[in-house]
């Protein structure tokens, strides 16, 4: 009668999840429902490969490494005791074995992660059969490979020492929707060492997201250490040990290629340049001027003074030595929140207009294109925020990238201008939203983003609504992002996890999830997470989270 | 560079006590500097001091030192560099009672019934390097005086200083009970995490750990005599409170000052009785839950059986047991009566002893309430026992008001004693989404998110009469823990439940007499913040660090 019982329940847990644990779930998955154990000998091997880069040996260690490290229980009610029977009498598989499709050039999972969105190869092939036999994981790229071992690393629950899947034979077809799958980090509020960002990245390669877009400095600090220009870290880091120096920038670069991630920097320009002002005081209007929300969208007030020819050609000089720092394809050079008032009351930038003949937006134009120009000059693709596109009268080159961050309703707009879009709204993805007002002085203050953003939200988002087919081509893909007003490395592994997982699913798997179904999965995800020492938080008491859809609202 | 330190004084209000909260209710600063001697020490003019006092003078001793917290200013308190040089150093801080005092342990102070807690203390720190003095009634009171004064220091360079010699502090609370309450059944937390929370708790003065221990999901609560229970309940056989765990958290908490109010929240949120018991549950895991109980699993005490009203007693007088102190909660919210009226056993007893639904459950809570009074136990509960059900309570039962802050003036009517606890100021768990599956849509059921600066504004007089404001025993903020485990125990409790701490410590005036108010108190509560992350305790950041050193630029209308 208990083995009965135990039946049942495993039954209907497969229903409800048949490939519980993948996240992003496979655009193609077949499963079966034998069990099947692990060799304590399991290997997985790179011999087909000849001359394997190192960043894919690597990936290979560590994929062996979370295998036997993970020692995560089925969530389950007894946390896999149940399926002691099955696995038992299952067989062992003693092998997963990599390859490259015929003809496949060998280079590194970095080398391919680096490539333009367009350009990257992330698709791959996963069987594992029931009978023991060699698993088979097969790609055109090591990109492929990498994402494929990610995968086949989510298969392994643990009990009494035990490594063991539920659901051979597994077959796998998988490939990204959108090239774009991103993750916002802002290290300008709030600084965030180095160790914290390696361990985001880890997170972030779990569930396949592969760009960290990188908004390292703001108004409030700037942390990034610029060859040639480190006096604007040395003046406006928030303290010499908070900087991230020209080495702390290739160790995350490569940390991050290494595990399928491109680096897309931002440098935030003209506005939200208040900081600018600590070592160059002369290229920046307002500079703390008071009261602050005439001046800016938060404290502190200060924009670049961007119709000064000598503020334009530094600004280029900068972004040239910053796109050398990383060597991804793309580089955003922000351009939200410009205040207008800031400049009004400016009596230098009126002064210059005035000499030049020119209207404000006529020299934002011709500064603008001047930063474009420079990133052009050194292969960068450009990426900016909305308003550039929606709010001022611009020359922008046609393959910029646009972030829609205002409002998913602005995404028509810039498409109908014919920019590639990353899907970045604040009414979806800001993950600083619900946490209260930041603002002294405020005791009735929210955030003025209200409400929180749940996983739920982020999951449902549509990213082709209200998009005609053409304009659906536009769509790169998006992110979730995390502004750090309220942000430390104290809360930044629990206001991110597992909640980030859910635009990754969007953006891997496609439009139309369903969180009833995606709720078992994701609570995988961040049970698996907090094994690797990831502190994502609980989305249920863990008693719903051992018995999937016990805890819905109509169950 | 004085010019700049009173600036700075300047912009973050008055007074200039940088880094002390709750603030004192009466709090004299001035502008010298004065830094601790090398060979500072702590001593103790008590005869025979309690070993408790004598380990907190050495935890206090020893977060001096390790403290290392920079003044939060721009430059870090570099500025300050030439006053410190030349300053005094403060060679001791003298400890002693009042003459007459009785010495007990810190602990024995710290869980005597509430009301006849001694927590006041005197403390004056002399610009000239003499002797510092801290006095007080009690050990307790020496132990809040000593949390003040770790929280007048910074570091530099090496040294410990301050820049507001001399200081003189005469303290007392406003309100006795200044709690905080963890649910350890919904997601389970381990004992280490219990205690961190503790000493987060000691350093801002909270006296009352409100444990929420056990309720429907789970019963990590290994209780002598009833040991199925836990055995059955708990999540697994390692997320369970062993009668040492609880002795040792016990302890812990009473060497700083805290007392802990054990909660067996009953006959609702007993679903996970019906695992070791299950004759004595109603609608167990019944479904759809939602019929049956406010959140899954579905499961209550059939109370109107003599049986489970017996088993209940026996146990609820085991749990006294464990816990020295002199409160105890019988819970008693959120009662869902479709599940006795679709429970046959319960309407079969009914018509057997010819009650009704009330009656028995008044029968039933007396049982309960007489079982604590055996014990020696003040009883505590949830407001519904008072407000929804028609039960006959001791008169000296503490009920904590949580559904809304409007029905505090309710309890007050009915001559209650209040425990503030609403959750539209304490929740700490609201504004984070739905929890609740298969809900795309739906938010936090007590949406928006309580900020530190509304649970700052909360009145705990509010609507009540000068005659009912005795009754206010004082508050606490809560954590429900659907969405919470040691993965953000900390960062979303800390600094926010700070904020409760020094309303109920401090009452509604600042030292100089005005009001109190969250303007003032952001810079103090970024010190919180910063010296508890020096100290271990993740504590968010309230604001951009470049606000956080700079008072008053970031306010709204700065």
């Amino acid at each position: 009668m208990a083995r009965k019982l135990a039946l049942l329940v495993a039954a209907l847990v497969a229903v409800a999840s048949p490939a519980t644990a993948l996240w992003p779930q496979p655009r193609n998955i077949t499963t079966g429902s034998t069990a099947l154990r692990l060799s304590p000998g399991f290997t997985i091997s790179l011999s087909s490969i000849d001359g394997a880069p190192e960043d894919l040996v690597q990936a290979v260690t560590r994929t062996e490494s979370y295998i036997k490290t993970d020692k995560l229980g089925r969530l389950v009610v007894g946390r896999g005791s149940s399926d002691v029977a099955a696995y038992s009498r299952a067989k062992t598989l003693s092998q997963l074995t990599l390859s490259l499709s015929h003809g496949a050039k060998v280079q590194s999972i970095t080398t391919e992660a680096q490539k333009p969105l367009e350009e990257r190869d992330e698709a791959y092939t996963l069987t594992v059969p029931s009978d023991g036999s060699a698993a088979k994981l097969t790609a055109s790229s090591t990109l492929g490979l990498f994402h494929g071992l990610t995968t086949f690393g989510q298969l392994w629950y643990e009990n009494d020492g035990t490594i063991y899947t539920m659901t051979t034979p597994v077959d796998i077809e998988d490939s990204p929707a959108y090239p774009y799958r991103g993750f916002m980090l802002d290290t300008a509020r709030n600084f965030f060492p180095v160790s914290d960002i390696l361990r985001t990245l880890d997170a972030m390669s779990w569930v396949k997201i592969n760009t960290f877009h990188w908004h390292v400095v703001d108004s409030q600090s700037f942390p990034l250490e610029v060859p040639g220009f480190t006096d604007l870290a040395a003046k406006g880091a928030y303290d010499p040990t908070m900087v991230y120096t020209s080495a702390d920038v290739q160790n995350i670069v490569a940390y991050a290629g290494a595990r399928g991630i491109d680096v897309m920097v931002e440098i935030d320009t003209p506005g939200h340049t208040a900081v600018i002002s600590q070592a160059h005081p002369e290229f920046v209007a307002c500079a703390q001027a008071t009261p602050w929300s005439t001046f800016a969208n938060e404290p502190p007030a200060g924009q670049l003074r961007f119709a000064d020819p000598s503020v334009t050609q530094y600004t280029t000089e900068l972004l040239h030595a910053v796109a050398e720092m990383f060597p991804g394809t793309m580089l955003s050079t922000g351009g939200d929140e410009l205040n207008t008032n800031c400049y009004d009351a400016d009596a230098e930038t009126q002064s210059l207009l005035k000499s030049t003949g020119r209207t404000l937006e006529e020299a934002l134009d011709v500064f603008v294109q001047a930063e474009q120009k420079t990133l052009a000059s050194v292969g960068k693709t450009p990426v900016v925020w909305e308003e550039m596109v929606l709010v001022q009268n611009v020359t922008l080159s046609s393959d910029t990238l646009v972030l829609v961050w205002i409002s998913s309703d602005d995404v028509k707009a810039v498409a109908q201008k014919g920019f590639k879009v990353i899907h970045a709204a604040s009414n979806f993805f800001y993950l600083d939203c619900g946490g209260g007002g930041w603002v002294g002085d405020n005791p009735q203050g929210n955030s003025w983003c209200d409400p929180f953003k749940t996983w739920q939200l982020g999951y449902t988002f549509d990213p082709l609504a209200n998009l005609t087919t053409d304009e659906a081509k536009l769509v790169m893909g998006g992110q979730h992002l995390l502004w750090t007003e309220q942000s430390g490395p104290e809360n930044l592994d629990p206001i991110v996890w597992p909640r980030a997982a859910s635009s990754a699913e969007l953006f891997w798997s496609g439009a139309g999830g369903n969180v009833t179904s995606a709720l078992p999965r994701l609570h995988d995800v961040s049970f698996r997470m907090r094994q690797r020492g990831v502190n994502s938080i609980n989305l249920q008491p863990l008693w719903c989270a051992l018995r999937p859809d016990a805890c819905d609202l109509n169950a | 560079m004085r010019q700049h330190i009173a600036l700075i004084a300047l912009l973050g209000g008055i007074p200039v006590a940088l880094g002390i909260w709750p603030i004192p209710r009466s709090l004299e600063t001035g502008t010298s500097a004065l830094k601790l001697a090398p060979d500072f020490t702590i001593e103790l003019n008590v005869h025979n001091p309690p070993a408790d006092l004598s380990a907190a003078v050495s935890r206090s001793a020893n977060y001096i030192k390790t403290d290392k917290l920079e003044q939060l200013v721009v430059g870090r308190g570099a500025s300050n560099s030439s006053a410190v040089s030349r300053a005094p150093q403060l060679k001791s801080l003298t400890l002693s009672l009042e003459p007459g005092s009785t010495v007990h342990s810190i602990m024995d102070e710290a869980i005597k019934e509430i009301g006849t807690r001694s927590e006041e203390y005197k403390l004056d720190v002399p610009a000239s390097g003499e002797s510092a003095t801290l006095t007080a009634n009690s050990t307790l009171g020496l132990l809040r005086g000593l949390t003040t004064f770790e929280q007048l220091w910074y570091d530099l360079s090496g040294d410990t200083y301050t820049i507001q010699a001399p200081i003189s502090v005469i303290d007392t609370p406003a309100y006795p009970f200044r709690g905080f309450m963890l649910d350890t059944a919904r997601n389970f937390f381990n004992v280490s995490d219990i205690k961190r929370t503790l000493d987060a708790m000691s350093w801002v003065k909270i006296s009352q750990f409100h444990w929420h221990v056990v309720d429907s999901q789970s019963f990590p609560l290994q209780i002598p005599g009833f040991m199925e229970v836990s055995q059955k309940g708990a999540y697994s056989s390692s997320m369970v409170y062993t009668p040492e765990d609880v002795q040792d958290i016990v302890q812990y908490a009473g060497e700083r000052g805290i007392d802990v109010m054990v909660e067996i929240d009953i006959p609702g949120h007993t679903s996970v009785f019906s695992e070791s018991h299950p004759d004595f549950v109603a609608c167990a895991e019944a479904s759809p839950w939602a019929t049956f109980a406010s959140e899954p699993p579905a499961g209550q005490l059939r109370f109107a059986s003599a049986t489970v009203k017996n088993f209940t007693a026996g146990l609820l007088t085991e749990v006294a047991k464990m816990f020295p102190s002199s409160i105890m909660s019988t819970g008693g919210d959120e009662l869902n009566t479709e599940c006795y009226a679709q429970d046959p056993e319960t309407q079969a007893t009914l018509k057997e002893t010819g009650q009704d639904l009330q009656q028995a459950l008044s029968v039933f809570m007396q049982a309960a309430q007489g079982a604590l009074q055996t014990q020696g136990k003040t009883p505590a509960v949830w407001e519904e026992m008072v407000l929804d059900n028609n039960v006959t309570l001791s008169n000296d039962t503490v009920v904590l008001v949580w559904i809304s802050s409007m029905d505090a003036a309710a309890v007050a009517a009915k001559n209650f004693r209040i425990v503030h606890a609403p959750s539209d100021y304490f929740y700490l768990d609201c504004g984070a989404g739905e929890w609740v599956g298969d809900d795309p849509e739906a938010n936090s059921w007590c949406d928006p998110f309580k900020t530190w600066q509304k649970s700052y504004t909360f009145d705990p007089l509010a609507n009540l009469t000068e005659a009912q404001t005795s009754l206010v025993l004082g508050g606490e903020q809560l954590l429900w823990t659907e969405q919470s485990s040691p993965a953000n125990l900390d960062p979303i409790v800390w600094p926010r439940a700070a904020s409760s701490a020094e309303v109920f410590w401090t009452g509604a005036t600042l030292p100089g007499g005005e009001p109190r108010n969250g303007t003032e108190a952001l810079p103090r509560l970024h010190d919180v913040a910063f010296r508890m992350a020096q100290r271990g305790i993740r504590a968010i950041p309230l604001q951009p660090l470049w606000c956080a050193l700079r008072p008053g630029k970031c306010n709204v209308d700065s």
